[in-house]
């Protein structure tokens, strides 16, 4: 493959894609495509590969197997979509290998299969199939960075192409100035998705401003949260997507550097965003003199070796310099002084992946969606026992209630609702009562919760509040990096004092030490981790008072979970 | 991969030579400090651990000392510089995980066999890491990821014991990822 001369070359080459594209759906072929991602890898989607790839093979069908990304149903893994000739293409969910040879017969038969299907790329009903943009995890969604996600090939840039990828990219080279490109960032008023929500646009700007070379610009890949992984389905799904919004951070800076830091955990993500910017360097779309401009650009990808501290943003650059990641005191800002002491705009990958689509439709449009002061749309994913999992992709500003119980689908059957853990291991959780909170940075934050990177925790009666506490304590316990006393010492003293509680030795005066203690570790610390740390415990303390109560003074654990059972047994002399 | 390796068996460098001298080649002193941590990730793939002959031909391959080398394998959770045992567990402890009953599991591998996070069970079978992250599955949470490939799903602690059971008989269990009940 030779590397794409001028402009014109890229349009011969996109119109090429576009036509393979159009054929491959047109032709009296089948086209048969399954979702390869890490949960559905982990549920046998390449088993139903090659099962598909072995039967089709043996009856004669004339087939394209094609492999795509995830769509974010993971209630749905693994995924297979089929498109018969003359049919719109339909989704089937939950296809594990055993169900392949009784799905291939009945679609070679003609039949549909519809109990099995989540629904057709359609707008009308297809034989008895809804269109699948009306299913119920669909319906509420907004979808910008995925709107192909399960559709595209993640390994092929042609697909990215065909669907109109770095056309942003192009457009930002050729008839922007790196400050255009900034000012419409600042005017979508994106505000980034890592957790803090600080305008990306203010951020670039103040690094075009810093004068000193050479500039860098880095993705935050890490995703180290226990609460989240959607930044790791956007690189599993469409990774060119955010090599895109990479780019176009490099040309705003009038930077050749930019580094992507990935989570080490987070293999196919490493692996795919890795054959993305090689499949970018063969077009020409990295480089030197890209399509023939003065514009070069060299992405390095680096990757974390679990440690949650290194999402930290100066941590994140001393782990890129192979350094450990600690964090340092600000300031400097790293848009003043980062990697290598150089000026450096560090952003959250979904904040890139916003990027080209803010670039093609102008900052005003992005600002139109969402809410006023969070614009746009933000993944979210959510755990626990509810009966859609998965990754969604709303507008700012729809309720957590909606969102818990349309997208999501509410609980699982046999489990009750009790409480949703927001902004992972930094902030509190919302009650039932407060579940009319709309979903955007501000709102969450006066009710104690926190957007954050948009993971959230549904948990049950089953889950005991003060455990609960002392599992999100430890966490943060376990990943402080001990630079600074009020977060080495001060988180491993509050977890104490939560196992006394759990063990039955809790007193009445500990609530005023956590709080105390709590207030030191929240002033004193040196960086964010510290700095929020108790939060989800004083938030849990707030929300469900009544079990703290129960474990200090009537020594009984509510959802009996706590090891304060057979302390009070072996108190009272019984066994 | 991750096979059990005797502390007195000698570590044969060759695939990891090779693998440096392909993928790691630093054009300037920043890039070398920068491809420790990838080099080392290498290593632990190719040997299930970073032993100190791997360190040091990491160190020397960079241009970097030895020290540089374990402040990072010391620092980060994911590496081991003691050899496993014959299979590898990564049990997620992320939140999905932690509703749905992690801390149970971690509680049975630690009674019943012996087996804490990092730690190798006494017959040598098992090594147990304890992610404190999410492994990106959550819909089979609890959930486990055996050898780097296979997963048990949505585990209680008899489904655990169970699974362990026909881990060391060398079967596999039926309906290992827990989704079709
Ligand atoms: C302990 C800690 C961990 C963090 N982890 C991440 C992370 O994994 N990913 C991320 O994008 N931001 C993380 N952040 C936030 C970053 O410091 C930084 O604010 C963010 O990457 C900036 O990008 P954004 O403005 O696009 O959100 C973390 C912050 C702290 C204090
Ligand atoms: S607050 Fe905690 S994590 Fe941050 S620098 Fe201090 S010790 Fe390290
Ligand atoms: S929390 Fe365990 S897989 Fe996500």
């Amino acid at each position: 493959m030779a590397r794409l001369a001028d402009r014109q070359a890229f349009e011969r080459y996109a119109a090429e894609a576009q036509a393979r594209w159009e054929r491959l759906w047109a032709g009296d072929h089948w086209v048969i495509s399954v979702g390869i991602s890490e949960c559905s890898i982990a549920k046998g989607a390449l088993e139903t590969y090659r099962h598909l790839e072995l039967l089709l093979a043996q009856e004669g069908i004339p087939a394209t197997l094609r492999r795509v990304g995830c769509a974010g149903w993971c209630f749905a893994e693994p995924f297979v979509e089929v498109r018969a000739p003359g049919a719109p293409p339909v989704v089937y969910g939950n296809v594990t290998t055993d169900r392949v040879p009784d799905l291939v017969h009945a679609l070679k038969r003609g039949e549909v299969k519809s109990e099995w299907a989540l629904g057709a790329r359609a707008d009308e009903p297809f034989a008895g199939v809804q269109p699948l943009s009306q299913h119920p995890f669909l319906a509420r969604q907004r979808r910008l960075l995925f709107a192909d996600a399960g559709v595209i090939d993640p390994e092929s840039i042609d697909d990215y192409i065909a669907r109109g990828g770095y056309r942003a990219f192009l457009k930002a080279l050729f008839e922007m100035t790196p400050d255009e490109v900034v000012a419409e960032v600042k005017a979508s008023n994106l505000r980034g998705r890592g957790g803090a929500g600080f305008p990306a646009g203010i951020k670039w700007e103040s690094g075009r401003r810093t004068q000193a070379w050479p500039k860098y610009v880095v993705v935050n890949s890490h995703e180290g949260e226990p609460n989240v992984f959607k930044d790791r389905r956007l690189l599993e799904t469409n990774p060119h997507l955010v090599l895109e919004g990479l780019l176009i951070g490099c040309y705003a800076l009038e930077t050749p550097y930019g580094y992507n830091y990935i989570g080490g955990e987070h293999a196919l993500a490493v692996e795919r965003f890795q054959e993305a910017v090689r499949q970018a360097y063969e077009l020409g779309l990295l480089g030197d003199n890209i399509l023939g401009t003065s514009f070069s650009c060299h992405i390095r990808v680096r990757t974390g070796g679990g440690a949650y501290i290194c999402g930290e943003g100066s941590a994140l650059m001393y782990a890129i310099m192979g350094q450990r990641g600690q964090p340092r005191t600000k300031p400097p800002r790293s848009v003043e002084e980062g990697l290598w002491k150089r000026p450096t705009v560090l952003n959250n990958t979904e904040t890139f992946a916003s990027v080209p689509s803010i670039v093609l439709n102008g900052g005003a449009w992005y600002a139109s969606l969402g809410t006023e002061q969070s614009t746009g749309t933000k993944l979210v994913t959510i755990q626990g026992p509810v009966k859609r999992l998965g990754v969604a992709e709303i507008e700012m500003g729809m309720t957590m209630r909606e969102l818990i119980f349309e997208v999501f689908g509410g609980m699982r059957e046999g489990y009750r609702f009790k409480g949703v853990q927001t902004g992972g291991v930094s902030a509190g959780p919302l009650r039932e009562d407060q579940l009319d909170v709309p979903v955007d940075f501000d709102s969450l934050t006066e009710l104690g919760g926190m957007l954050g990177s948009g993971g959230f925790v549904v948990f049950d009666e089953s889950v005991c509040a003060v455990d609960f506490a002392r599992y999100l304590m430890a966490f943060n316990r376990y990943e402080s990096c001990s630079k600074c006393n009020p977060c080495r010492l001060g988180n491993p003293a509050l977890v104490e004092i939560l196992d006394r509680i759990r063990n039955g030795f809790g007193r009445p005066a500990d609530l005023d030490i956590i709080r105390e203690g709590a207030k030191h570790i929240i002033e004193l610390s040196l960086c964010g981790l510290g700095q929020v740390a108790p939060m989800p415990l004083l938030g849990m303390m707030k929300a469900f008072p009544e079990e703290f109560d129960a474990h200090i003074r009537e020594k009984r654990c509510p959802a009996n979970v706590c090891p304060i059972r057979e302390a009070a047994l072996v108190a009272a002399g019984d066994d | 991969m991750a096979n059990r390796i005797d502390r007195d068996e000698k570590i044969d460098l060759t695939p990891l030579l090779e693998v440096l001298a392909n993928r790691f080649r630093p054009r300037d002193d920043q890039e070398a400090y920068e491809l420790i941590v990838g080099a080392c990730q290498e290593a632990q793939r190719l040997y299930g651990w970073v032993p100190p002959e791997a360190a040091q031909a990491i160190a020397d391959h960079l241009g970097v000392t030895i020290n540089r080398v374990y402040g990072l394998l010391t620092f980060y959770a994911d590496f081991r510089t003691e050899p496993p045992g014959k299979h590898f567990l990564w049990l997620c402890h992320g939140a999905a995980c932690y509703v749905m009953g992690s801390s149970r599991l971690i509680e049975l591998l630690r009674d019943r066999h012996q087996l804490v996070d990092h730690g190798v069970s006494p017959d040598g079978e098992l090594t147990l890491h304890v992610f404190n992250g999410c492994l990106g599955v959550c819909d089979l949470a609890p959930v486990i990821q055996v050898d780097h490939h296979e997963y048990w799903g949505r585990l209680t602690p008899e489904r655990l014991e169970a699974a362990i059971e026909a881990l060391k008989r060398g079967d596999r269990l039926e309906d290992a990822d827990g989704t079709a009940g």
